[in-house]
């Protein structure tokens, strides 16, 4: 079969978008081997000297669980109510994918400077180093995903039909969370300052996050902090997984507790992940001929 | 014949010279520089700098094309530019088959992971399947020869160990065109000449084969072809020929003086029967006839006659002959001597050049050099490598058995 392959290399200029995903596509099909080979390796190696073991996987879910706790009881004791455990089980949930998204993005932004003599000597589709970050922190993921599936039901998570959305919502926050580990890692090649933007955003971005809160104690400001593509995904996983809501319907504040929700959320945060995926995919495949010239 | 596997037309690549602005922090007044009218960059800026210019050429199925030329030619370009990882400025590359490339082959290893799990994570990287990695296994870890390190991180390997495990790995390719950059510079004489032995493997089994190396030697046993390079194309023919008049034209460079205070030419070059040559067979006599003409009034100079083999530069022979012992009492400027050197080509097959020069022999000052002053190619068909042809005739002495098994 290879020998009937013909390559050109070069005068490729003005070929479409549809394309180029195509032969990305096909690219990333032929190199799975080599996906799932460096994202052994990551694993390998964040497990492999390291005492913890896979208490690594739950040491972030856990401090964010603990600072989570911490805020909670602030504000519950501003008003003038006990901690309940539902809200504890609502941080516990949302923990997850945040940890997901900061673990996968920190190790994603150096992913293309890290592997300088790869990347500038040998030719296989780069795409794979960002997205094999991805998925070794996916795995990670998993492991908390297991202890926290155990927990959540003796905090008050109820077992209903909406849990079918949990897939959705994984598929959007992983679908995200690439886009932005691709086109954060080709921009820290080409700008060496933007790993230190990341980590500071990466910092205050639980902030404008609700992780600690739900956007419902925003009252009619909750709109603001949804404009996160992150926050209608976490904050939909709490509803289904703690209300059992189902996820087209809207909540207004007065129907059930101070929890505001709107399907649009779902659409506006699946808009970004879709097209953030194809436009980073783009970008990343476009810019990536450069990248030997500018490591 | 068929359509050549790999074809390179018209190729351009222009790179910038200098800092890049690589921060965000120094993109922003770049930006604001390059939105006041009037100062947009021309075609080829004043920082830019073409590293390849209009380079043509093609390969066949089991051709191997040597590149050479001097440092910052532009021969990495050159292979990242068929390797993909740079894409050129204008002209295109059509390649037949599947690319693989011996360029750094242990470049993919990390050091906390044992030898067989880098074989592996190597190996995809090169771009070889799971399940091919997990076939040739054995014969890998067989050709590096580590079977006793194979289970240890490779941080605990010596250079040479993981060098050759990455080789080890990419020996085991299969591919249709193959790119060579320099690997034989690492691991021991044994491993180099398997190295040797199975790129010219390769090639039997009609593997297209680009190498770049400084290696004249290594370049003229493998290649068919060679390409000097210098950012454009200086010579492409036949691996000797290039090899010849790159060498020549080094030579030129840095093998003669400002300033001589003798000129040196015409050389000649004859075999026994007086027919000027550039090639001759191993143990063959020659007669090499240099003019020098003084510039000025010379008396106590010596006239040096050195071979040198073009391929590797090892020197090979290197005599001086005094003007005494010649007959030269006075030597006034202007006036011509012609010097007839006899002498035999004990050397074994390859590509060399003479290389003669006049000094004073008090004082050692060097008055003239002329380097290459000749080239001598060395045809024969029974040495294999080595340098002196030691006239070796082998008989043996066998009882009238051993001699009818022979025959058999």
């Amino acid at each position: 079969m290879a020998s009937n392959q013909v390559r050109i290399i070069g005068g490729t200029e003005g070929r479409s978008a549809l394309t180029e995903l195509r032969e990305l596509v096909g690219e990333l099909v032929a190199s799975r081997d080599l996906l799932s080979q460096l994202t052994i390796r990551d694993i390998k190696l964040r497990y492999k000297q390291a005492v913890m073991g896979f208490g690594w996987a739950l040491l972030m879910p856990i401090l964010v669980v603990s600072a989570g706790s911490i805020v909670r009881l602030a504000i519950s004791s501003t008003a003038g109510h006990g901690l309940g455990l539902q809200s504890l089980a609502g941080v516990t949930i949302k923990s997850l994918p945040w940890a997901f998204f900061v673990g996968s993005v920190s190790f994603a932004t150096a992913s293309l400077t890290g592997n300088t003599s790869l990347v500038s000597k040998i030719y296989f589709p780069r795409e794979v180093l960002p997205l094999s970050c991805v998925l070794a922190q996916a795995v990670d993921t998993l492991v908390g995903g297991v202890v926290v599936a155990i927990a959540v039901p003796f905090m008050g998570a109820r077992l209903t039909w909406a849990l079918l959305w949990i897939p959705v919502i994984a598929l959007l926050i992983f679908m995200f969370t690439a886009a932005s580990c691709l086109f954060l890692s080709c921009a820290n090649l080409f700008f060496r300052d933007v790993k230190y933007l990341v980590q500071v955003l990466l910092m205050f971005g639980i902030f404008f996050t609700p992780i600690f809160y739900e956007p419902g104690m925003l009252g009619a400001r909750a709109y603001l902090v949804m404009l996160n593509p992150i926050a209608p995904l976490v904050e939909g996983a709490r509803l289904v997984l703690m209300n059992g809501h189902n996820l087209l319907e809207p909540l207004t504040p007065g129907t059930s507790g101070t929890d505001v929700w709107s399907p649009w959320y779902l659409g506006y945060s699946a808009a970004w992940a879709i097209c953030g995926l194809v436009g980073g995919t783009l970008i990343f495949h476009r810019v990536q001929y450069l990248f030997a010239e500018y490591l | 014949m068929s359509e050549p596997r790999i074809v390179v037309d018209h190729l351009w690549k222009r790179f910038r010279r200098g800092e890049r602005q690589d921060s965000l922090r120094d993109l922003v007044p770049a930006l604001f520089r390059r939105l006041t009218p009037g100062r947009k960059e021309p075609e080829l800026g004043a920082n830019d700098f073409w590293a390849i210019r209009d380079v043509g050429f093609e390969v066949q199925e089991g051709e191997a094309l040597g590149i050479i030329g001097p440092n910052g030619a532009g021969k990495s370009t050159m292979l990242k530019l068929l390797n993909r990882i740079l894409r050129p400025t204008s002209g295109t590359i059509r390649l037949h088959g599947k690319v693989s490339a011996l360029i750094e082959v242990a470049a993919g290893f990390h050091p906390d992971l044992t030898g067989r799990e880098n074989i592996f994570l190597q190996g995809a990287i090169i771009g070889m399947r799971r399940a091919e990695i997990a076939r040739k296994l054995d014969s890998i870890i067989d050709f590096a020869g580590v079977e006793r390190f194979i289970d240890t991180p490779v941080k605990r390997y010596s250079t040479g160990m993981s060098a050759r495990l990455g080789f080890a790995v990419a020996a085991h390719l299969d591919p249709d065109i193959l790119l060579i950059d320099e690997v034989l510079s690492v691991g021991d004489m044994a491993f180099q000449e398997k190295c040797i032995a199975r790129m010219k493997q390769f090639k039997a089994s009609g593997v297209s084969i680009i190498f770049v190396s400084h290696n004249m030697q290594a370049v003229s046993d493998l290649c068919d072809h060679a390409l000097s390079l210098r950012s454009t194309v200086q010579h492409y023919g036949s691996a000797q020929d290039v090899i010849q008049s790159y060498v020549t034209a080094m030579g030129s460079e840095g093998g003669t003086l400002g300033h001589p205070d003798v000129n040196i030419g015409p050389v000649v070059l004859r075999n026994a029967e007086g027919r000027d040559v550039t090639t001759a067979t191993s143990g063959e006599r020659l007669q090499l006839e240099v003019t020098y003409t003084a510039r000025r009034d010379l008396t106590g100079v010596h006239f040096g006659l050195l071979l040198h083999r073009t391929t590797d530069g090892l020197l090979v022979y290197d005599a001086n002959f005094t003007d005494k012992e010649l007959g030269i009492r006075q030597w006034r400027s202007g006036e011509p001597v012609t010097i007839r050197f006899d002498l035999t080509a004990t050397v074994t097959r390859g590509q060399y050049h003479f290389d003669t020069h006049v000094a004073e022999t008090g004082t050692g000052v060097l008055l003239a050099r002329r380097n290459p002053a000749m080239l001598l190619r060395v045809d024969e068909l029974r040495t294999w490598a080595g340098i002196a042809n030691l006239a070796v005739t082998a008989s043996a002495r066998t009882t009238e058995r051993v001699a009818s098994a022979v025959r058999v």
